[in-house]
């Protein structure tokens, strides 16, 4: 290994390493959006709410924390509604901090720290700061609530079908009475499904826990905590440092779900109904008149799910539409490539469900090459395949609309009866929608809908002064080690500094660029890597001294003392990263985060001990001229002899 | 080099460590019938209030003191004196009693723990409803998941070190790390609940850094006493483990230390709430290197001898 060439590769790495940390301490601009109707409201009260923001700010970000906010203590003109924050180590704790403090003023979900542009070279603009745990800045809390009320009335909605048919059985004067006494058991079983125990409850959330679980995990979320609170009915989320809280809030509460319905019989008396009125508004030449180019507008406008109820609500009453059935928009892509998924056209389905997303599982996205166009396949479960053959044999040439949300989203026509349990759904999606969909079959839906009962935001585990004081600490703690390092190994010593050094930041920029979030247990961790990696250094100086106590020349004593020390690093190092990957893959929440950092350290301990240390060492040895290298402490030390 | 006798004491050594693990966990069950109660582990009650600044972290922990209520302050924010207070549940009856003797005039009626709780710490610290920040009553954070997770996890690992080490070196040493990590973990959970340390994060966090290092330092110990066993099958293993041992004396000092360093500045720097945490882990370094030459290495002999004898 005795190269100069290889001293390239650490400078390399540190290189990298550098330019990764760099957006943790660099000056950054964070822009806070002044909220639309703030501009409406009588000067006087837009005064109190400026005022109130600097006097505030004055108070906790004052001038000794190098920040400063423009423009000063002024509205920012209407056109271009931002305060500019600029400054060092804008944590998302504080930018929370100024959104709640300032609700009336700021629209917190807008807020935008700006990328640096090493962000927006190497992520496409998506954030390299360390981000801290709940327990170490705080970070929202969200309790919400399961709606049980709006649950039973999607299962009668299921059931509707059988509870119907069950009726007819029962007030049949011909039906048998053994007929009618099973028709009546089943329609108690039925009810008595209506009625939630308690003890439902609690499945139905566990259930919603894991769905919630999942979510989280794909949002790049290490440490959320979700846990069930019995007596309220309620799950309650904790994340950590999370600043976009209505973006993620809206992941939480989706309760998309994908349906099968069956559309109205042909020939399609509803359908044409509408289209031909569509037709005629066209022909008028008001485009902009037809339902279709409202409901377009709706959607462009982000009116929300109600306004989009209510409208399609409102289309069933124009057209008289039966209660059986019910109105849907189909979603679709224009012709050019990238345009926007919006709805193209009515079509009136079966208010039941024909086959619920219970009975699909395994979704798998996929490209299809024939048609350009992403799909995704999946399985049915047993009893699916059972129902999917049944409603694909009795209803040949009717068209079975697949229902995403309250997304029409491919409506074939049956053909055959399919049997087998395997379909797929083909529509015109981005690989982002096949990935959702997907998703949304796999894990399900969530099973109740969840309403925020209480937001907020909260405080850390440890309080402030126990991090100012525990930083501290561990920073004089390395210092001291250092020192001692020094004092008791030398030169040795020195090396061992430099590549425990260079071990912290190779760790802090893996760590970076995993999108970790660092937790109290995580700084335990790489406590814990420190130790360790001082350690592997101290059994390679010894096993060094040894070689020389034995009159070995020093360079061979080096190398030699390497490779003696190079299993017992490795053994010792590799037990440990066993059971740190144990600890990932059965623990969550604490045990998780500092088995990641321990387990990383591991990696980068074995880099910088058994490669790093070992190049400096022969480099020292070898090239630098240094002939005599003594591994004993200052004062204490015997002189030693060496054969240089 | 001088050669140190340390498996001359192995008896003693292993007696006093299983007596102090009894010792421990009997006065944890007996005396205090487990181990503390924390609001991260059972539940419990939770307020953030701003108080008067003129009021200090001393005067409310002496106030819950003199009250025997057993609260955990922690100072979230300095500027504004803001502080969280955690409350286990075993202080409930307390504050129900405590509650009661506030003058009718100044409390409301009410039925929930938290209400009270915040009722009276108003009325103590003269406090108008807006300094408290948030009461909550909440549910444990780690608790149940932990200890189900805990065990799984750590007979998990303790069988896969076990493997590894035996196909690595021999079973006899991955028997006695085995049985040895099992011991820091013993002797430092009956040391928790002797103290009646409040489980919490940090603890765990604390617990977990022992293990890491625990086994660190015995496949140190035990790579050297493999190496030196290599083709000396006459030799005495107790002689070899002596050896051995003495031999990395200077490396398990030198990494015990500088370990302690860090971990004695946390506990000297003052930083109160991570004051547990170090000493935790404090205690368990110290433990893990006292088991690594005073527990592993003796019953890896002990192992050998009683299997020599059954082939004898």
């Amino acid at each position: 290994m005795q190269s100069y060439r290889l001293l390239i590769l650490p400078f390399l790495i540190l290189a990298v390493s550098f330019t990764i940390l760099y957006p943790n301490f660099a000056d950054r601009t964070l822009k806070i959006v002044v909220k639309e109707d703030v501009y409406s409201l009588p000067e006087a009260d837009q005064k109190v709410l400026v005022t109130a923001l600097f006097e505030r700010w004055a108070k906790d970000y004052g001038k000794t924390s190098g920040w400063t906010i423009e423009p000063q203590g002024t509205l920012p003109p209407k056109e271009n509604p931002f305060y500019i924050v600029k400054g060092r180590f804008i944590t998302s704790a504080k930018i929370n901090q100024i959104s709640q403090e300032n609700q009336s003023l700021v629209s917190e979900s807008k807020n935008k720290l700006e990328p640096t542009w090493i962000e927006e070279t190497i992520r496409g603009g998506k954030s390299l700061s360390i981000k801290l745990g709940l327990d170490l800045q705080g970070g929202m809390r969200v309790v919400l609530k399961g709606d049980f009320d709006d649950y039973t009335s999607k299962l009668k909605d299921l059931y509707a079908k059988e509870i119907a048919e069950l009726n007819l059985i029962l007030n049949n004067p011909t039906a048998k009475p053994e007929e009618k006494e099973k028709a009546k058991s089943r329609l108690t079983e039925i009810e008595s499904s209506f009625d939630l125990s308690p003890m439902r409850k609690i499945v139905e959330l566990e259930k919603a826990k894991m769905i919630i679980d999942n979510r989280l995990t794909t949002q790049n979320l290490t440490e959320p905590q979700v846990r069930i609170q019995k007596e309220q009915d309620a799950i309650e989320v904790s994340l950590p440092g999370v600043a976009n809280s209505a973006a993620i809030l809206e992941i939480l509460q989706n309760t998309e779900t994908v349906e099968y319905r069956l559309e109205e019989p042909t020939p399609f008396l509803y359908k044409s109904q509408i289209a031909d009125n569509e037709r005629r508004m066209m022909d008028l030449g008001k485009r902009e008149n037809t339902d279709i180019f409202l409901f377009q507008e709706l959607v462009k406008n982000k009116a929300g799910k109600k306004a989009q109820d209510e409208f399609l609500e409102g289309l069933e009453r124009k057209y008289n539409i039966p209660k059986d059935f019910k109105v849907y928009a189909m979603w679709a892509r224009g012709n050019a490539a990238k345009s926007a998924l919006l709805p193209r056209s009515f079509v009136v389905l079966e208010r039941k469900i024909a086959l619920s997303g219970n009975d699909m599982t395994n979704a798998q996205p996929s490209y299809n090459s024939n048609s350009y166009g992403w799909m995704v396949s999946f399985t049915l479960t047993p009893n699916g395949a059972e129902k999917f053959f049944d409603l694909t044999s009795q209803n040949r040439g009717r068209n079975l609309a697949i229902v995403w949300g309250d997304k029409v989203i491919s409506n074939p026509v049956i053909n055959d009866p399919i049997a087998g349990g395997r379909a797929e759904i083909s529509g015109s999606f981005s690989e982002q929608e096949a990935i959702r969909l997907a998703n949304v079959i796999s894990e399900g839906a969530l099973p109740i809908p969840l309403s925020v009962l209480e937001m907020r935001f909260i405080g850390p585990t440890l309080g402030i002064e126990s991090i100012e004081v525990g930083v501290k600490a561990v920073a004089i703690g390395f210092f001291l080690v250092m020192i001692y390092m020094i004092f008791y190994y030398r030169l040795g010593g020195f090396i061992a500094d430099v590549s425990l050094l260079i071990n912290l930041i190779i760790l802090a920029a893996l760590l970076t660029l995993m999108d970790f979030t660092l937790t109290l247990p995580g700084i335990a961790g790489i406590i814990l890597t420190a130790g360790m990696a001082v350690d592997a250094n101290v059994i390679i100086y010894e096993r060094i001294r040894e070689e020389i106590e034995e009159g070995r020349a020093l360079s061979i004593a080096v190398t030699r003392g390497f490779e003696n020390a190079f299993w017992t690093i490795m053994d010792a190092n590799v037990t440990t990263l066993i059971a740190g990957i144990l600890m990932i893959r059965l623990g969550n929440g604490p045990i998780k985060g500092f088995a990641i950092t321990l387990c990383w350290g591991i990696v980068t301990t074995l880099f910088t001990s058994l490669f790093l240390s070992r190049l400096f060492m022969e480099l020292t040895v070898n090239r630098m001229g240094v002939h005599h290298l003594n591994l004993r402490p200052f004062f204490f030390g015997k002189k030693e002899t060496t054969n240089a | 080099m001088r050669n140190i006798n340390f498996t001359k004491y192995k008896y003693f050594t292993l007696s006093f460590s299983f007596l102090a693990i009894v010792l421990g966990f009997a006065i944890t069950f007996g005396k205090y019938g487990g181990f503390a109660h924390s609001l991260d582990f059972n539940g419990g009650l939770r307020t953030v209030v701003e108080l008067p600044a003129d009021k200090t972290r001393s005067d409310l922990e002496g106030y819950f003191q003199s009250k025997n209520i057993e609260a955990v302050v922690i100072l979230l924010e300095k500027e504004k004196n803001i502080y969280q207070l955690d409350i286990g549940l075993g202080s409930l009856e307390t504050i129900e009693s405590l509650y009661k003797e506030i003058p009718e005039a100044n409390r409301e009626s009410s039925t929930s723990a938290i209400d009270r709780f915040v009722q009276l710490l108003r009325y103590e610290y003269k406090l108008p409803k807006e300094k408290v920040l948030s009461a909550d009553q909440v549910g444990a954070v780690v608790g149940g998941e932990l200890t189900e997770v805990g065990i799984t996890l750590l007979l998990t690992t303790l069988a896969i070190i076990l493997l590894y080490l035996s196909i690595r070196s021999q079973f006899k040493f991955a028997l006695a790390s085995s049985i040895a990590l099992v011991h820091d973990i013993l002797m430092t959970l009956a040391l928790i609940g002797f103290l009646q340390i409040k489980p919490s994060v940090p603890i765990i966090a604390a617990l977990l850094t022992l293990l890491g290092y625990s086994i660190n330092d015995k496949i140190v110990v035990f790579d050297r006493i493999r190496e030196n066993a290599h083709g000396k099958d006459n030799l005495a293993l107790s002689n070899i483990i002596n050896v051995s041992i003495t031999q990395t004396l200077g490396r398990t000092i030198n990494t015990s230390f500088t370990t302690m360093i860090s971990v004695v500045a946390i506990i000297v720097g003052g930083a109160v709430e991570l004051y547990d945490f170090a000493f935790v882990l404090l205690f368990g370094v110290i433990v893990g290197t006292y088991s690594s030459i005073y527990i592993a290495a003796p019953i890896s002999e002990i192992y050998d001898q009683l299997r020599k004898k059954r082939f004898a």
